[in-house]
């Protein structure tokens, strides 16, 4: 294992940039503010077959379906896909209950509302652990909102 | 009432999300696409560098961004996912320069918990499927079939709850997808997984890897030869494939965001969280990875997206600081730095506080921002309008006009002329000499006159209109035409192929009020419009924009009235009518940047410049002008000599562009900002990261700066783990002098909830914070208000006011006076009179009321909704504005009619719509001039900042427009489509984890404006929809313009 960072410097890594022929002799002068703006003023509905949609066939008969079709043998398997996904629901109502009890009591409201902060940290892609962020409380929750929405 | 709400972006977004590069306007064209948030622009790449092409407004929050192309195709499709779940395939239509769709759909699941890390989509490198990860416990499946075309999709159960990542593997028979998840013991695991489409299930992939850095949070996979994937953790890098492991300790750093340098995958481009750029290297023998390397290149803004360019060139998208075009240099600089900053993309976002003020005192206001996070923070002073940077200046009475002179070169025939009021002279700019001299006839005298290089045309009393040709040393009277009327102005602005020569002349006339076209040489008239009114024309000019011809003719009250003009018939239409000012305007051409311009002189002073070929007004930062000239010279390259009331003034001018931008870096995070006019000084709450020592921590600061430097001239340090939430400018009952005020909290590692802040009072004595008076609150206060003399301050769940109280020995203190319970954390507030509106966390607006005699705060209505609020505002007595975390604006209205207590106990929801921006502050005000005498200078507005960096206005609108402008809205939604298929009823529908419903008394103001852009057959389509001329619905679309 190499230690980081290396005494030769970064130069040797730096030759041979691929190179396709463009930023050749720049001038360097973009404009955003000149851009054009798109103004759509033509159909945009997709060909015909290509408006996607999803499979509404429940994951689990289909599965039992394709098994059935495939082979019959192995009915573990089944056994299995039922208990994973038997499970899912009940955390569904779990955290449905979560945001429920939050508008109603107020005592709980504490821990409920940080775990609710950290599910939305995490929804912005920021740290809910590791060092900095170990000590999560509504405060930087306020700080972070502001700024890392995006 | 301000019921009816037109909602305009008046600053786009600037936060760059994603980028790509690819073959997308055609086989041959390399692009570079960047996604903004709600919009993305298209670059080419050139060998002068970057070109840009389009800039595409979408109807969605763009989650994923990816170019790919299918078996069979020569260039790259544009692959877009929306964050409320819509998904469209774009391709560019090279023929018709459009974009077209070729498969749009919604991929959102009835049942299934919204990701927690944002929304994920890939595309298989051989182009078998897409892939998106949506809902926890999910994976979302979209076939392609052989013919490119995209098939049915479906979901696969993915036994991983907590994802971080997910990529597909390259070279793999059968599409393979890694994922990068967290257990429920927090340890964090890779795992691949085969995507059978037939079964449409997973089936156990080639290798799985346990145990890893516990910050490893990204996934790189590496193409062939050498396949695989990088795992970036904080503290090490692995490389894992079937037939290898590979792992190298790093430097502690979160790393935000990559990009591959070269196909093969052997070097990366690596920025973190502080900004550092690092080459990551995978050294191999043949197929086999022997080692890693990781080597820090240079600092760079903190990177959301890295996309290596060409030929050592890469674009570092940002979304805390402006976004850079840099070069990677073979050799270091002095500094050891391998990165070469060349260009920087202004970026506002995230807009975390800002203030309107008017520092020029000239009636038009500016809106200075915090932007930016980290060491990237600044402050933005955006005003609407052009500046002018003096250079020099010199006091000089009376002047009554200007002309630059040139001694050489461009003009050809080294001559001056002047104008006598009876003579026409010709003398030589190197000799001196009169050259020749043309008398006017001996009982007139020459009342205007005007010249080209080759050409002179003068009027003299008695209506005369004389046209001379300058040859070599000789002035040649050409043509005399004898007028009705009184000639008022003149202009023979060459517009035509020859530079130096017109064939066209525009004379105003007295009396009959007309403007009228004559050919040259020979004095024909072509056209005569009358301009109505009983203004005459003080000044005409022939002008020609972006490859059209105008005629713009400026009256004696400041009105400025503009037609387009065939040159070739001289015919006159489109005639429209703008106020510019009061006074008699001046017109004059200039070229700033290779663009011509046209500078009017007036008591408010603007440029008429084309963008999109739409004639655009920009203020000038100057007060009165009388005369200005373009003025070229050594000392002062590509300025404007501008003549002021006794002064003579030479300057630069910015880029012509509607919005100015002026940066203050700061090095730090400024959080919130207040003015104080009194002081002339800015303060701001600001905080500093210190990443250096191995203990990363923050110290915060308020700052105390100059209105006109931006110099920092005072700081008061605050303690450790305090906070700087909130400051404002006020003064109190009995008490003359001015403060600022500022509410901290103490944010302690080990609790939830800061319970203990303090109120801050300080003044400003000779340019120093002097800290007046302190209170140490009971938790955070996060919002502070001038409230009858007092201060009201939000204090975690509680509104608290406080009084100014005069001690016995002479000092002053806060003293609590009364306050209110029972919100969960009352965040934002604004008052108006007695009322006070409270934005809560999660609990909507609440209106309550200060009740003098008993000394009180009482609850007097509430909004039941469940919003989590991010700003607040009142709109009038009865009216209050919200913006809440999914991005969606509403208004409630006070009930104060209602029969009972529980209807006057209701805030009622008055309008909703769904802006698609984090607002994060509203405040009253303009960014533009407000003339008196314009119908727009009536309309109240709020502007709002955003974390994507869009400045944003809201105006209240009376009913009779807002109904005209819906119905506009709705023909245009006709007409105007969606990129990618996606709908702008959908998108603005106001929406949130409760409910979707129809937007309602808002107007999409982007939409509406751009009516303007569209060609004239649209704009007839929409007409004839409307009923209305597309002259009165320009007109008045253009009258909305003026708002931003």
């Amino acid at each position: 294992m190499d230690s980081i960072p290396s005494s030769g410097g970064a130069s040797q890594y730096l030759v041979n940039l691929p190179s396709r022929g463009t930023f050749t002799s720049p001038s360097i002068s973009c404009n955003s503010n000149g851009m054009r703006v798109y103004v759509c003023d033509h159909e945009t509905t997709p060909p015909e077959g290509q408006h996607i949609k999803t499979n509404t066939q429940n994951i689990l008969i289909r599965a039992l379906k394709l098994k059935n079709v495939s082979d019959n043998s192995k009915k573990r398997t089944a056994e299995k896909v039922l208990g994973g996904s038997a499970k899912k629901p009940n955390n569904q109502t779990n955290s449905q209950q979560d945001g429920s009890n939050g508008q109603t009591s107020n005592k709980n409201f504490q821990s409920l509302t940080v775990e609710r902060l950290r599910a939305l940290l995490r929804a912005k892609g920021l740290p809910t652990k590791g060092k900095k962020a170990s000590s999560l409380n509504i405060h930087s929750y306020i700080s972070c909102i502001e700024t890392a929405y995006g | 009432m301000s019921t009816w709400n037109y909602v305009v972006t008046a600053h786009k977004p600037t936060n760059v999300t994603h980028s790509c590069v690819g073959n997308f306007t055609s086989p041959q064209d390399l692009n570079l696409i960047i996604a903004k948030c709600t919009r993305i622009e298209i670059h080419l790449l050139t060998p002068q560098g970057l070109q840009s092409i389009l800039d595409v407004p979408l109807y969605g929050r763009i989650a994923t961004l990816e170019l790919f192309r299918p078996h069979g195709e020569t260039q790259d499709f544009l692959f877009i996912a929306t964050e409320r779940y819509k998904f469209c395939v774009l391709q560019w239509d090279t023929e018709k320069s459009e974009l077209f769709t070729r498969s749009m759909g919604d991929v959102s699941d009835r049942i299934g918990r919204p990701t927690d890390n944002g929304q994920i989509g890939i595309i298989d490198p051989d182009c078998r499927l897409i892939g998106l990860h949506l809902y926890d416990g999910l994976f979302k499946v979209i076939p392609f079939d052989n013919k490119g075309q995209l098939k049915e999709a479906f979901n696969i159960r993915l036994e991983e709850l907590q994802v971080l990542d997910i990529k597909f593997l390259y070279g793999c028979p059968k599409p393979t997808i890694v994922v990068l998840y967290q257990d429920n013991k927090d340890a964090r695991h890779v795992k691949t997984y085969e995507v059978a489409l037939k079964e449409k299930d997973f089936v156990e992939g080639p290798w799985s890897q346990n145990s890893l850095d516990n910050g490893a949070d990204l996934l790189i996979p590496v193409p062939p030869p050498l396949c695989g994937v990088l795992i970036i953790g904080e503290e090490t890098i692995v490389y894992c494939s079937a037939n290898g492991f590979k792992a190298i300790p790093i430097r502690p750093s979160i790393t935000k965001a990559y990009g591959r340098v070269d196909p093969d995958g052997s070097r990366y481009l690596l920025g973190d969280h502080t900004g550092l750029l690092s080459l990551l290297v995978i050294t191999h023998e043949k197929e086999k990875v022997t080692g890693l390397k990781l080597e820090p290149l240079g600092e760079t803004s903190i990177a959301s997206t890295i996309s290596y360019l060409d030929n050592a060139f890469v674009y570092i998208g940002s979304s805390y600081g402006d976004s850079q075009l840099i070069k990677l240099n073979l050799q270091p600089d002095a500094k050891g730095s391998y990165v070469e900053v060349l260009e920087r993309y202004v970026n506002l976002g995230p807009i975390v506080d800002f203030c309107v003020v008017d520092l020029e005192r000239q009636g038009q206001g500016q809106v200075v921002t915090c932007s930016g996070a980290y060491k990237d923070g600044s402050l933005r002073v955006v005003r609407n309008g052009i500046g002018i940077n003096e250079q020099a200046s010199v006091e000089l009475q009376g002047i009554k006009g200007m002309w630059s002179l040139r001694s050489s070169t461009d003009d050809p025939f080294d001559t001056f002329l002047v104008v006598t009021s009876n003579s026409v002279r010709l003398v030589s700019s190197t000799t001196r000499e009169l050259l020749n001299e043309w008398n006017a006839p001996s009982d007139y005298s020459v009342n205007v006159a005007t010249a080209n290089a080759t050409q002179v045309l003068l009027a003299t009393g008695g209506g005369h209109l004389v046209y001379l040709e300058i040859g070599d040393g000789i002035l040649q009277e050409v043509k005399h035409a004898q007028l009705e009327y009184e000639i008022s102005c003149l202009d023979i602005n060459p517009i035509g192929e020859n530079p130096n020569q017109s064939h066209l002349a525009a004379v105003g006339m007295w009396t009959d009020i007309s403007v009228r076209l004559f050919s040259l040489p020979d004095l024909n008239l072509i056209t005569k419009e009358h301009l109505g009114g009983e203004i005459i024309p003080r000044s005409v000019l022939l002008c020609a924009f972006e490859g059209m011809s105008y005629l713009l003719c400026a009256l004696g009250d400041g009105h400025l009235l503009n037609f387009m003009l065939n040159t070739s018939t001289g015919e006159l239409t489109d005639r429209k009518k703008v106020s510019l000012g009061t006074q008699p305007i001046t017109l004059r051409t200039f070229s700033s940047k290779n663009t011509t311009h046209v500078f009017a002189a007036s008591d408010r002073p603007t440029v008429i410049y084309s963008s999109n070929k739409k004639l655009l007004y920009s203020n000038v930062n100057l007060k009165e002008v009388s005369h200005m000239c373009p003025f070229n010279s050594a000392a002062f390259p590509d300025s404007l000599a501008i003549a002021k009331e006794g002064e003579l003034t030479i300057g630069t001018i910015d880029d012509i562009q509607k919005l100015h931008i002026r940066t203050i870096p700061l090095g730090e995070h400024a959080r919130r900002i207040c003015h104080q006019e009194q002081t002339r000084t800015f303060a701001i709450c600001s905080l500093k990261y210190n990443s250096a020592s191995a203990e990363e921590s923050e110290n915060h600061f308020v700052r105390l700066l100059d209105d006109q430097t931006f110099d920092f001239i005072s700081v008061y340090p605050l303690d450790t783990y305090e906070y700087g939430c909130f400051i404002i400018s006020c003064s109190f009952s009995d008490d003359n002098n001015v403060y600022y005020c500022v509410g901290t909290a103490y944010v302690l590692p080990e609790e939830n909830e800061p319970t203990k802040g303090r109120i801050l009072v300080f003044s400003v004595e000779e340019g120093k914070l002097q800290l007046i008076a302190e209170k140490e609150t009971k938790g955070a206060v996060y919002c502070l208000n001038a409230f009858n003399g007092k201060l009201l301050a939000a204090i975690n769940q509680k509104i608290q006011l406080y009084k100014w109280v005069l001690r016995e020995d002479g000092t002053r203190e806060l003293q609590s006076e009364c306050g209110h319970h029972g919100h969960i954390l009352a965040l934002y507030v604004q008052t108006r009179g007695d009322f006070i509106v409270v934005g809560d966390l999660m609990k909507s607006i609440s209106l309550l009321i200060y009740k003098h005699e008993e000394g009180a705060i009482e609850e007097r209505a509430r909004d039941y909704n469940a919003n989590w609020m991010s700003a607040v505002e009142i709109l009038d007595d009865d009216i209050y504005l919200g913006a809440e975390n999914s991005f969606n604006l509403f208004t409630v209205r006070k009930n104060s009619e209602g029969a009972t207590d529980e209807e006057r106990g209701r805030l009622e929801v008055a309008g909703e719509y769904h802006l698609g921006e984090f607002i994060n502050r509203f405040r009253h005000g303009s960014l533009v001039m407000r003339l008196p005498d314009s119908d727009v200078g009536q309309i109240p507005t709020v502007i709002f900042g955003t974390i994507n960096g869009v400045i944003g206005v809201i105006a209240s609108l009376p009913h009779e427009q807002y109904v005209f402008l819906e119905k506009l809205q709705s023909s245009l939604r006709k007409v105007i489509k969606g990129v990618g298929g996606l709908s702008h009823e959908q998108w603005r529908s106001f929406n949130n984890e409760k409910k979707t419903v129809e937007a309602r008394n808002f107007l999409d103001g982007d939409l509406i404006e751009s009516f303007l852009d569209l060609n004239r057959n649209k704009m007839d389509e929409v007409s004839q929809a409307m009923d209305v001329s597309v002259e009165e619905l320009a007109k008045r679309v253009e009258e909305l313009t003026r708002l931003h």
